[in-house]
C-alpha cells in the first residue's frame, strides 16, 4: 500500500487497533507460538493497542525455552568433554542445566563456539580435523532443514569429526497437544510464520475442523502481526474458521517441499519431551538410523537422564499460556536474565525475558 | 538465533552457496532449500540458510485482506 | 560470592551492583557521585577508564583512538575541558611493537586535535598467555569550564532529551567484527566530543549530557530517570538511524538502544533551548544528525518509556548481562 500522509504505518495500525476494537465483544484468548512474534509483540509495544478483552498470550515459541531440562545437561556435558568443540546458536548459550551452562563452560575455558549458520559448525569441522565438532540442534521447522543439509553434506564429505547433538521438535504436534488440553481453552492462534514456510497449511486444518480453533499466519511487522490478529477476531465472531494465510508472500499453501525433503531423509520422528508440557507424541525429529554415524547421542557417552524442574518453576504453566509471567513466584526475584531458573527467562525470545525486559515486572504504566 | 532476515541475493558461489545483503550486511547464506533462487531474488534466511523466497508483495492481495477484515468493523474502505 | 562475570562489565545492572560494593569499602566522599568523572574542589575533574576492545582495529578506529576519546568524552560531558592524560600500557608477551606504536600514533593524534597533553604513564608486559594482546587505561584530567555544573540533578519535568548521532554505532561495528560480518559503510561513531559540546555549554537551559557507551542509549536514560526520581518519554520515530549499524543489530538480535556508541551525547536540556542546541550541535560534523528524541515527565516516576513507530507504547529497560563482551 502506498503511503500518504494520513495512510503511514502507525495510522493504519492504528486504524486496526480501532477495528479490534469494535469487533472483539467478548473475551478471547489468542495464542502465539513464534518466538520472534513474542518479541515483535513487546518490542513494539502492540499489547497497548489491543482491546482488553483480546487476552494474547505467549505459547511455546521459542525452541530453547521447550527444551528438556535433561537435554540441556547433555549439552552441557558435551562442552566438558576432552577433544569436543561445541558449536551452539546464541541463545541457547546462557540455558542453566542442572548445574552450569554453555556459557559458564566457556567462561573455565571450554571449547564452546557461538555460530549464526549451521554451515559455520561444518567449516569448524573441516577446519579442525583433530577436535570432534557438536552442533547443538535446537529449533523447529525452520531450523531442522539446516541441520539436515550439514549432516547431507558431512557423509558426502566423508567428514568424520563432526556431530548433531539432535534436539529438534515439530511444532503441529505441540499446538494439537494444546489444542486437546482442557485447561488451556483457546480460541485462535496466531500461527507461526516461518514454520509455516516449511509446513504450509495443511498441517493447522486440524485446528478449525476438529477444535474449534480460528487459525491465521501473520508475519512479523507490526501491521501484519496486527491484521493476523484481526483475522482471528473475525473468524471467532463470525464462526467462519479456518487456518488463514496473511504472509503469503513468504508462505506457500503446500509449503517448502525441498526443505521438507530434506528433512525426511535425515530424520523421523518420536516422542519427545517439551518443557512444561510433557511428553508430546511424535513431537521430536530424531536422526535416521542410517545416519547414526552423526548421532552425538549415539556416538558419545551423554548421560541423558529426567530431570524434574527446579522447584517453583512454573515455565510449563507460562507455555501454556495459563498464567502470565509475573505469576509464577520464582519471577523477578530468583528468576531472572542475570541468574535465569527456567529457559523462559533464559532467551530473549522466552515469555518471561520479554516480559520483564519490556515491562520491568510490573504494570505496564501505557498499557489498560 | 531464530531472526529470520530478508537477504537480497548479490552472486553465487558454486550451485547451492550465495552470497547476500541482509540490509547493509553482506553474508554467505546456503541456497539448497531454494533451488530455484536467483541473482537479485529476496529470500528469507534462517541459520544461514535461505527457507523460502519472499514474494513481490501484492498490492491487490493486501488491500482485499484489509477490506476482509476491517469491513466487519464497519469502516468504509 | 561467586566468580565475576561477563554481565559485570557489560555497563548494566550487574556492573552497577558491582561498583556499589567497591564503593562501600572506601570512605564515604560526596565527590563520589558516580557521574561520568569526578568534579574536584579547585576546578578540575578526573575520570579513569579501562579499554580492553576486541578487536583492536575495527572500522573507525582502534584501541589507541577509543582510549582517549572515551576519557575525554568522560570529562566533556560534564563541561570539563579535558587538558592533561595518564596513560597505562599492559602487553601480552609477544605482542608485536609496531602494533602498538600504531596504536599509540593513533592515540596522539586524538590528543593533538584536542591540545590534551600525555604527562605520565606506565607499561608492563605480562607473560604470554596472561593477558589477551593488550589493555590500556587512560586518566584524563580537565578543567570544570561550566558553572552551575551539570549533572542529573537538574533534570526538570518538561525538559527535553537530545541525542547527538544514531546510538549503537561503535557497539555494531565490534559486533561485526566479532562475528566475522561484511557490511556496507558500517563505523564505529567513536570520536571527541569536546569539540561539540563545547558550544553548548554556554546554553543556560542545559541540564546535563553523558555519553552513550556501554549499556547503551537505554541505559544512559534509565539511569537519569532513576537518579532524578522522574520519568522520559521518546519517540522511536525521532531517533536518528544508521542503516548499517541497524543492519547488524536486526540480524543478530541487538537492540541499538543498548549498544554502545563512543561518540554519541544523550544532552537533557530546557524545552526553550532545546531547539537551539540542536542547531548548535548540527554545526559540528558529529553532530550533523542531532535530533530531539523525547522529555523529562513527572508522569511514571523512574521510568522510561518508548513510543513506538508502529503507536505502541513501552518501558526501556538496561540491558542485563552480556550483549557483547569487551567492546570498548
Amino acid at each position: 500500500m502506498q503511503d500518504t500522509p494520513s495512510n503511514t504505518p502507525r495510522e493504519r495500525i492504528a486504524k486496526l487497533s480501532r477495528a479490534l476494537d469494535r469487533i472483539v465483544d467478548r473475551r478471547i484468548k489468542v495464542m502465539e507460538v513464534c518466538g520472534t512474534h513474542t518479541v515483535s509483540i513487546f518490542r513494539q509495544g502492540l499489547r497497548s493497542l489491543l482491546p482488553a478483552s483480546l487476552e494474547l498470550v505467549s505459547g511455546p515459541g521459542c525452541p530453547v525455552c521447550v527444551t528438556d531440562q535433561a537435554e540441556i545437561d547433555a549439552a552441557v556435558s558435551l562442552a566438558r568433554m576432552e577433544g569436543i568443540t561445541v558449536a551452539t546458536y546464541g541463545d541457547m548459550i546462557k540455558v542453566p542445566g542442572s548445574g552450569t551452562s554453555l556459557l559458564e563452560e566457556r567462561s573455565r575455558g571450554m571449547d564452546v563456539r557461538v555460530v549464526t549458520s549451521a554451515d559455520q559448525a561444518l567449516s569448524l569441522a573441516r577446519n579442525c580435523r583433530d577436535r570432534t565438532v557438536v552442533l547443538i540442534a535446537v529449533g523447529f521447522e525452520t531450523t531442522a532443514p539446516a541441520t539436515a543439509s550439514v549432516i547431507l553434506d558431512a557423509r558426502s564429505e566423508g567428514l568424520e569429526n563432526f556431530l548433531v547433538l539432535d534436539l529438534h521438535k515439530s511444532v503441529p504436534p505441540a499446538l494439537k497437544a494444546l489444542a486437546s488440553d482442557p485447561l488451556v481453552k483457546l480460541d485462535a492462534f496466531l500461527l507461526p510464520g516461518h514454520v509455516s514456510v516449511i509446513t504450509g497449511l495443511t498441517p493447522y486444518r486440524f485446528l478449525p475442523e476438529e477444535h474449534g480453533i480460528a487459525c491465521a499466519v501473520a508475519g512479523f511487522e507490526a501491521e501484519e502481526i496486527m491484521i493476523g490478529l484481526l483475522e482471528t477476531a473475525r473468524q471467532v465472531k463470525t464462526g467462519r474458521l479456518a487456518v488463514a494465510s496473511l504472509y503469503s508472500r513468504a508462505v506457500r499453501p503446500e509449503g517448502n517441499p525441498a526443505a521438507r525433503a530434506v528433512i525426511e531423509k535425515v530424520f523421523t520422528y518420536a516422542d519427545a519431551p517439551w518443557r512444561g508440557l510433557g511428553i508430546i507424541p511424535s513431537s521430536g525429529y530424531v536422526i535416521r538410523e542410517e545416519f547414526a554415524q552423526f548421532d552425538a547421542l549415539k556416538r558419545l557417552d551423554i548421560p541423558l537422564s529426567a530431570v524434574p524442574p527446579p522447584e517453583g518453576c512454573l515455565c510449563g504453566e507460562v507455555l501454556r499460556g495459563l498464567i502470565e509471567p509475573p505469576s509464577c513466584p520464582l519471577f523477578g526475584c530468583e528468576c531472572t536474565p542475570n541468574h535465569p531458573v527456567g529457559p523462559c527467562m533464559v532467551s530473549t525470545e522466552g515469555s518471561c525475558a520479554a516480559f520483564l525486559k519490556f515491562h520491568q515486572g510490573g504494570d505496564n504504566p501505557w498499557e489498560d | 538465533m531464530c531472526l529470520a532476515i530478508p537477504h537480497r541475493i548479490i552472486s553465487f558461489i558454486g550451485s547451492n552457496r550465495a552470497i547476500a545483503l541482509a540490509g547493509a550486511v553482506e553474508t554467505e547464506i546456503r541456497t539448497d532449500l531454494v533451488p530455484d533462487a536467483a541473482v537479485d531474488d529476496v529470500v528469507i534466511v534462517h541459520a544461514g540458510f535461505a527457507i523460502e523466497k519472499l514474494r513481490q508483495e501484492d498490492g491487490a492481495e493486501l488491500e482485499k485482506i484489509w477490506k476482509e477484515v476491517t469491513e466487519l468493523a464497519g469502516y468504509p474502505e | 560470592m561467586g566468580g565475576l562475570t561477563i554481565g559485570h562489565g557489560a555497563g548494566g545492572r550487574l556492573t552497577e551492583e558491582l561498583i556499589s560494593l567497591i564503593l562501600d569499602r572506601f570512605r564515604k566522599t560526596p565527590l563520589a557521585d558516580r557521574e561520568d568523572c569526578a568534579l574536584l574542589p579547585g576546578g578540575l575533574a578526573v575520570t579513569i577508564d579501562g579499554y580492553t576492545v576486541s578487536p583492536l582495529s575495527f572500522q573507525g578506529g582502534d584501541i589507541g583512538k577509543l582510549s582517549v576519546c572515551g576519557s575525554a568524552n568522560d570529562l566533556a560531558v560534564r563541561g570539563a575541558r579535558p587538558l592533561f592524560l595518564a596513560l597505562g600500557v599492559i602487553a601480552e608477551e609477544g605482542f608485536p611493537l609496531e602494533d602498538l606504536l600504531v596504536y599509540m600514533e593513533s592515540a596522539s593524534l586524538i590528543c593533538d586535535s584536542m591540545d590534551i597533553a600525555l604527562v605520565t604513564g606506565d607499561s608492563k608486559v605480562v607473560p604470554r598467555g596472561q593477558a589477551d594482546e593488550l589493555f590500556l587505561t587512560t586518566c584524563a584530567i580537565g578543567k570544570i569550564e561550566r558553572e552551575p555544573v551539570l549533572g542529573v540533578d537538574n533534570l526538570k519535568h518538561g525538559d527535553s532529551i537530545l541525542v547527538t548521532c544514531p546510538p549503537g554505532m561503535h557497539g555494531a561495528a565490534i559486533a561485526a567484527a566479532r562475528y566475522g560480518l561484511k557490511v556496507h559503510g558500517l563505523a564505529s561513531d567513536c570520536a571527541p566530543l569536546w569539540p561539540m559540546v563545547e558550544k553548548v555549554l554556554p546554553l543556560k537551559g542545559l541540564r546535563c549530557m553523558r555519553d552513550c557507551t556501554r549499556g547503551g542509549l537505554g541505559t544512559v536514560l534509565c539511569e537519569w530517570a532513576e537518579a532524578s526520581g522522574l520519568g522520559i518519554e521518546i519517540e522511536e520515530e525521532k531517533v536518528p538511524r544508521d542503516e548499517p549499524s541497524l543492519s547488524v543489530c536486526e540480524l543478530l538480535g541487538f537492540d541499538p538502544l543498548h549498544m554502545a556508541g563512543e561518540g554519541c551525547a544523550a544532552v537533557a536540556v530546557s524545552a526553550e533551548d532545546a531547539e537551539k542546541a540542536v542547531a548548535i550541535l548540527r554545526q559540528h560534523p558529529s553532530g550533523e544528525m542531532a535530533s530531539i528524541i523525547g522529555k523529562v515527565t513527572e508522569k511514571h516516576p523512574r521510568l522510561v518509556g518508548i513510543h513506538t513507530i508502529s503507536g505502541g507504547t513501552r518501558l526501556v529497560d538496561k540491558p542485563v548481562g552480556e550483549l557483547l563482551p569487551r567492546i570498548c
